[in-house]
């Protein structure tokens, strides 16, 4: 009768919650603009995004064979990664190159950090920024959505070449800057295209306001807190507006700013990543403002158009830093001893 | 000095854990089983071990003094029934392991004590002085019922270089499934207010506070009720807090009621006040008007997998076996005994292991309401996702100091206050990963007093 009765430290019931449900809630929330890239990018994106989730499966079970460790993809956050991945690639991205990218993500940005809760950087950023140094002109060329264009690529190589491309509303900006021809009145009329999401960009990037219902969900299901969001978008916020207060012909409006692009994307589902972020309140913010800070320095002050993952890879660096910078103080004060 | 309540009736942080009372909150106090033989354990407060003053094959009546040690931070022990010593030998205890303990086989004429007493109609706190009080209430071998079992006299005694101003009376009781204090608010209103009118009269406090958590309306409407019989002048006020874990430890109470916070480290005293709990209360009164020690307390036999739960008056030093052979005995379902409550309660093994004056519940969990990760314990690495360090209400980092202990690397630990924690369970309990945070920071606290040679190893 006894044998069954168990023994171990209090507290003895827990939330209903596991790091399974935690990132299963994430993909949920990736749901929205999964759908949106599939309605704008059609099938090739579809393509891109399940190839990513499956290399990042395959090479996360390959690499715990190799490490011996016991199976780890019963935690979903290998999915999340392909995910997030395949929504911050240029839509015309070739299908090898998503694999790469994907492995290079596990592999190098999480696995030989010794798996998921180890890993010093965001693993999809990882390996983004892997394709971006490696493979600079493929990840620059921009498809325009398939509303627009309805001579879309299918999966075969010819049609992507000879697929339309299109500047992103970012990049159109960027060059705006070096032309001097007035930012202000291109981004007027593509404000209202980057919050539904019918500009060129990545796979996720496009659709701001599929973006924030996936973001309000995790807010709600509090999976993520609103710390890191609302410090992104805030303080991305602030350095567009003194930009474009200062000169309003070379830099765009800060509402286009915060719309288009990755900044949204970033600031709900990468920039939260628990694993990279720091632990605190108080350093969450201090994160989110230096993600948003410095993308928005490499945006308008730096060569390239978009700067949001080198920013968070920036900013997953001095993490432990901050950590150690916004230590808590107990309730009752530092003991006096 | 005006003193009155300022906080918000809160505290930042902790959780809210299904409270899981309905199974006994309408059980009337009833008397316990029959007990054949008591194991009364030397040592259920906080302080110095008594000594044994009875040997084996000696008679001992009904509250007879079995044990006392003459350390001032103690408490004596009594029988709680007529019989014969068996043995002084060794016993579970649910917090020290082995342990000392009388054993006393009952006689088969022992009576059980009776439940409550009737208040003489003159009952006044006046008529006692506070070294009476105090006297009557260390020999009576009262500690603190809530849990920690501090020995009350030190804490009512009036000390002149810590004058004591204000008094908490702590009827929280914020640990899900426990009900006996609630009970005993509900059926002792009198006796808990004779005995918080004893404990002032002692302690000196100007104003007293009844925390009760507002998912009780039914305890502090009676309580009011009674507090408005009595003339004014005592100063007792009932305050209803918020209902949320843990609310009822005393620093969070603190929080809540005065918006005051006890320094890291120190005690209530260090800020002037004064935190009993209503059980304690009740055992205040018996001991001075009714001259009986401590010998019976309330305890709730609950959780799911009880046939019959309920709170029962059963006298110190009960096997845990009999309280649930009494309430329909171990079902299949059962997958945890738990002393106490399923937050801060131990769960034992052993079911001889005796309940102590500190017990008040015994939980008996099913593997359902364990859930599968709790009871399978399999941990995931921690995603830093920071739920433990929102809940944590002292303020602490608990994923770092568990992951420090973890790594046998004691001194961050001990950067990052590990010695603050309440060991509430609130980390352990929102953890995604199901890393028993609060295990490794208890562990973590034995392998550093073991380095002070505080503990033997």
């Amino acid at each position: 009768m006894l044998k069954d009765i168990t023994v171990s430290s209090a507290p003895h019931i827990s939330q209903r919650l596991s790091t399974r449900s935690v990132m299963a809630d994430v993909i949920i929330a990736l749901a929205f603009p999964t759908a949106v890239a599939g309605y704008f990018f059609r099938f090739h994106a579809l393509i891109l995004i399940a190839t990513c989730v499956l290399s990042c499966v395959v090479t996360e079970w390959l690499c715990n064979l190799i490490r011996k460790k016991q199976n780890s993809l019963d935690d979903f956050s290998a999915v999340v990664t392909g995910i997030i991945l395949a929504l911050s690639l240029p839509p015309s991205l070739p299908v090898w190159a998503a694999i790469i990218g994907s492995v290079v993500s596990i592999a190098i940005g999480k696995m030989v950090f010794g798996g998921l809760g180890a890993n010093i950087f965001n693993p999809a950023m990882v390996g983004r920024a892997f394709l971006t140094a490696s493979f600079g002109m493929l990840m620059t060329t921009w498809t325009a959505p398939a509303t627009i264009d309805s001579k879309m690529p299918r999966i075969n190589q010819e049609n992507v070449i000879d697929a339309r491309t299109q500047a992103t509303p970012l990049a159109w900006s960027k060059t705006a800057i070096k032309n001097d021809t007035g930012a202000d009145s291109y981004s007027r009329g593509q404000l209202e295209a980057t919050i539904k999401g019918e500009v060129g960009g990545c796979l996720g990037e496009t659709s701001a306001i599929a973006l924030l219902i996936g973001g309000l969900y995790l807010l709600v299901r509090r999976t993520i807190n609103f710390h890191i969001p609302a410090a992104v978008l805030l303080s991305a916020f602030v350095f567009a507006t003194i930009a474009y207060l200062i000169d309003s012909n070379a830099y765009v409006n800060p509402l286009f700013h915060l719309s288009s692009g990755a900044l949204f994307l970033g600031a709900f589902f990468i920039a939260t990543d628990p694993v990279t972020a720091p632990l605190t309140r108080r350093g969450m913010w201090l994160f989110g403002i230096g993600v948003g800070t410095i993308t928005m320095l490499i945006r308008i002050v730096g060569e390239y158009p978009e700067g949001l993952m080198f920013s968070v890879l920036l900013m997953n660096a001095v993490t432990p830093l901050i950590d150690r910078l916004c230590k808590r103080v107990p309730a009752g004060g530092k003991p006096s001893a | 000095m005006v003193v009155d309540t300022k906080g918000r009736r809160s505290f930042r942080g902790g959780v809210h854990p299904p409270e899981s009372k309905h199974l006994t909150r309408d059980s009337q106090i009833q008397p316990g089983p029959d007990v054949k033989e008591v194991a009364v354990m030397l040592s259920q407060h906080t302080g110095a071990v008594c000594q044994p003053l009875v040997r084996k094959g000696n008679a001992v009546m009904a509250g007879q003094k079995i044990g006392d040690s003459d350390a001032f931070v103690s408490a004596p022990v009594h029988s709680p029934i007529d019989g014969k010593v068996k043995e002084v030998g060794l016993r579970s205890h649910a917090v020290l392991g082995r342990s000392q303990a009388v054993i006393i086989e009952a006689y088969p004429h022992s009576r059980p004590k009776r439940m409550s007493f009737n208040l003489p109609d003159d009952f006044n706190e006046n008529n006692y002085s506070s070294e009476q009080i105090c006297d009557a209430v260390r020999q009576a071998g009262i500690v603190g019922m809530g849990g920690a079992g501090f020995p009350t006299r030190v804490k009512i005694e009036p000390n002149p270089r810590l004058p004591k101003h204000t008094m908490i009376i702590n009827g929280c009781e914020c640990e899900p499934y426990v009900t006996c204090d609630y009970r005993i608010m509900l059926e002792w209103t009198d006796q808990i207010i004779a005995g918080i009118r004893l404990a002032q009269r002692a302690c000196g406090c100007s104003h007293v506070f009844i925390a009760i958590e507002d998912n009780k309306p039914e305890a502090i409407e009676t309580m009011n009720s009674a507090l408005s019989a009595l003339n004014n002048g005592h100063n007792i006020k009932v305050v209803p807090v918020k209902t949320k874990y843990p609310q009822g430890g005393e620093r969070q109470l603190i929080k809540a009621i005065l918006d005051k916070q006890v320094p890291t480290g120190g005690i209530p005293p260090a800020i002037g006040l004064v935190v009993l709990n209503i059980a304690t209360s009740a055992a205040i009164a018996e001991a001075i008007i009714d001259r009986s020690p401590l010998t019976y307390r309330v305890v709730t036999v609950t959780g799911e997998a009880i046939a019959k739960p309920g709170n029962y008056y059963v006298p110190v030093g009960t096997p845990v076996q009999d309280l649930i052979d009494f309430c329909g005995g171990v079902t299949k379902k059962s997958a945890k005994v738990i002393i106490g409550g399923p937050m801060m309660g131990i769960a034992i093994a052993d079911l001889t292991t005796p309940i102590t004056k500190t017990t008040g519940s015994i939980t008996v969990l099913t593997k359902e309401q364990i859930g599968k990760a709790k009871y399978e314990r399999r941990q995931t690495p921690c995603i830093r996702c920071g739920r433990c360090i929102q809940a944590c209400p002292e303020n602490l980092n608990p994923t770092k100091i568990a992951h420090a202990v973890k790594n046998n690397l004691l001194d961050v630990a001990e950067r990052y206050y590990i010695s603050a924690c309440i060991e509430c369970g609130c980390c352990s309990y929102v953890c995604p990963a199901n890393i028993e945070l609060t295990g490794y920071i208890k562990t973590g606290k034995i392998f550093l007093a073991r380095q002070k040679k505080k503990m033997p190893a």
